[in-house]
């Protein structure tokens, strides 16, 4: 992923909204909060499977397993049981395009 | 030594995918026996009806498929692109026989003429059908790995391309190892090898088999299937050395069954490979029969090796070692799902299982779970399971002789896998693993 490729448009994904994605072999989720969109692996670091049907609470995703929290920004985990980050990814909008670039 | 396949213009491809269409094309341009292709409509069938089942989530749930795309995947028919093969095994002994498959299709088959006189047949699978229906139909996924175990036997059982058969007959000693070659070479070949080890009552033999690609850059899949059946008072050591290339998925099942006083030793070695899952199982079938099973990984990059193993005791005085032993770098993972399992017939067995990891990097992970489920009421079953970094002290007093960071890491991993090499008999798989190993830490 080292060039940014085209994944949705903004229309697709209302606030609050979510879209799961496979890039280069891995599972990506985007969202959008508010008016800003965020990308992140989507793989829990505490016990390696999907965030995909997480809560979204605030800034943060909710691993629905575990209950681990991670902030979507930086990926950093918020509570136990993790305590390894999830990799995040940059998005652009450019012109009602969604656009997901190299990992932060 | 580099083996080249023989090589015509072009291949033709059957269309991507494993859906109905094919699947009817896949068997037009096979032209089996009847009981081949019957086999195959039933395994089929089962297919399609398995892929709307879940998968077992305890086998699967460490497992992420979220990313596999098999419709991308095709097979080959006809043709054989020219391939030059870097084997690591294949110069390293003198082989009483040989045999290469390329992307689903048989390449070359070789054995000792003293052998074929006393009646071991070693070959591919594709070939030996037509002629030896009377050996291999009551064995052919009928005992080992059964088609209804779930979709990935399945669509090995309907789709398989071919792989290695070896049937020693009864009281046949084969001295000197037999190997076997399963390549990849085009973008998004699919190889669907079936590998099937008959020995009969009392026979002796040693199987290496290696696979690997042709390219670093081509992505492959292996959906595969391998049954050692190990008859009465029979010995076989057989060797599985998975070395392709870091885009290719693997996804196979390989069962053992031995006899009374019979002994399977077996050597699982995971070097490369994108996604690999193996289920492997070994029945202890016989009274007094005994199974030595060695694993050894070694993975880097963002590769995951996934092993679901089985040690299952039917009969009394049974016995069964198992020991994996894996080393991770960058963000690999390694998952080692263990069970031993001892029926209520099954006194008096010893069962043992170990997998100890070696966490080269901060971001690896190893998940290593061992089990026992035990209704007999007089065993011995023992297991156990380790993690850790390498120590900064050993690293520290390695350096401290004049070592580089690099050699004293080397040094270290060295010695951990050195605990499994010990068990392999086989002096060319030991030299071969190591060898494999440094070429992977990164230097020659």
């Amino acid at each position: 992923m080292s060039e940014f490729q085209k994944v949705a448009t903004v229309a697709e994904l209302p606030p609050g909204g979510r879209k799961s994605l496979v890039i280069d072999d891995r599972a990506i989720l985007v969202f959008r909060i508010g008016d800003d969109f965020y990308a992140v692996e989507d793989v829990c670091s505490h016990d390696g499977q999907p965030l995909t049907d997480g809560e979204l609470l605030g800034m943060e995703i909710e691993c629905p397993r575990h209950g681990a929290r991670f902030d979507v920004r930086t990926g950093k985990p918020m509570c136990m049981p993790a305590v390894e980050p999830i990799a995040t990814f940059t998005v652009e909008v450019r012109e009602g395009d969604i656009y997901l670039g190299p990992e932060a | 030594m580099s083996i080249s396949a023989a090589s015509s213009a072009s291949s033709s491809r059957l269309p991507a995918g494993f859906g109905s269409a094919s699947f009817e094309a896949f068997l037009e341009s096979r032209s089996e026996p009847g009981w081949v292709t019957d086999q195959r409509r039933a395994a089929f069938a089962l297919y399609q009806e398995k892929l709307g089942t879940p998968l077992n989530p305890e086998e699967w749930k460490r497992v992420d498929l979220r990313t596999f795309q098999p419709n991308r995947f095709s097979l080959t028919t006809a043709g054989t692109a020219p391939a030059q093969f870097e084997t690591l095994l294949q110069d390293r002994a003198q082989f009483a026989g040989a045999v290469s498959e390329v992307d689903g299709r048989a390449v070359s088959v070789k054995l000792d003429e003293n052998l074929v006189r006393q009646g071991v047949l070693f070959g591919n699978l594709s070939d030996l059908v037509h002629d030896h229906r009377e050996i291999l139909e009551p064995h052919l996924m009928t005992r080992a790995v059964r088609p209804d175990r779930d979709r990935f036997a399945a669509w090995h059982a309907a789709f398989w391309t071919g792989g290695t058969v070896l049937y020693v007959p009864k009281n046949v000693t084969v001295e000197g190892p037999l190997y076997s070659l399963i390549g990849l070479s085009e973008p998004d070949a699919a190889d669907f090898s079936h590998t099937l080890v008959i020995l009969e009552e009392g026979a002796s033999s040693t199987l290496l088999e290696e696979t690997g690609s042709a390219t670093t850059e081509n992505a492959g899949l292996h959906v595969g299937a391998v049954e050692l059946l190990v008859g009465d008072g029979a010995r076989l050591q057989y060797v599985q050395l998975q070395n392709w290339n870091q885009k290719v998925w693997h996804l196979a099942h390989q069962t053992g069954l031995v006899g009374r006083d019979a002994s399977l030793q077996w050597t699982v070695a995971g070097i490369g490979a994108h996604l690999a899952h193996i289920h492997q199982q070994v029945t202890l079938e016989g009274r007094g029969s005994t199974a030595e099973v060695n694993g050894v990984t070694f993975a880097t990059d963002r590769q995951v090796l996934s092993y679901y193993t089985q040690q299952t005791h039917q009969a009394e005085h049974t016995r069964s070692d198992l020991l994996y032993k894996d080393v991770l770098r960058d963000r690999a993972r390694v998952i080692w799902r263990g069970m031993i399992r001892v029926d209520k017939d099954a006194q008096q067995t010893d069962g043992y299982q170990r997998n100890d990891s070696l966490l080269l990097s901060p971001t690896c992970r190893a998940d290593s779970i061992p089990g026992l489920e035990i209704e007999a009421d007089e065993v011995r079953c023992t297991h156990g399971a380790t993690a850790g970094r390498v120590d900064e002290e050993q690293i520290f007093y390695c350096m401290c002789r004049g070592l580089s960071r690099y050699e004293a890491m080397h040094m270290i991993v060295e010695g951990f896998f050195h605990g499994v090499y010990d068990r392999i008999a086989v002096e060319a798989v030991r030299d071969t693993l190591s060898q494999a190993v440094i070429r992977k830490l990164g230097f020659e």
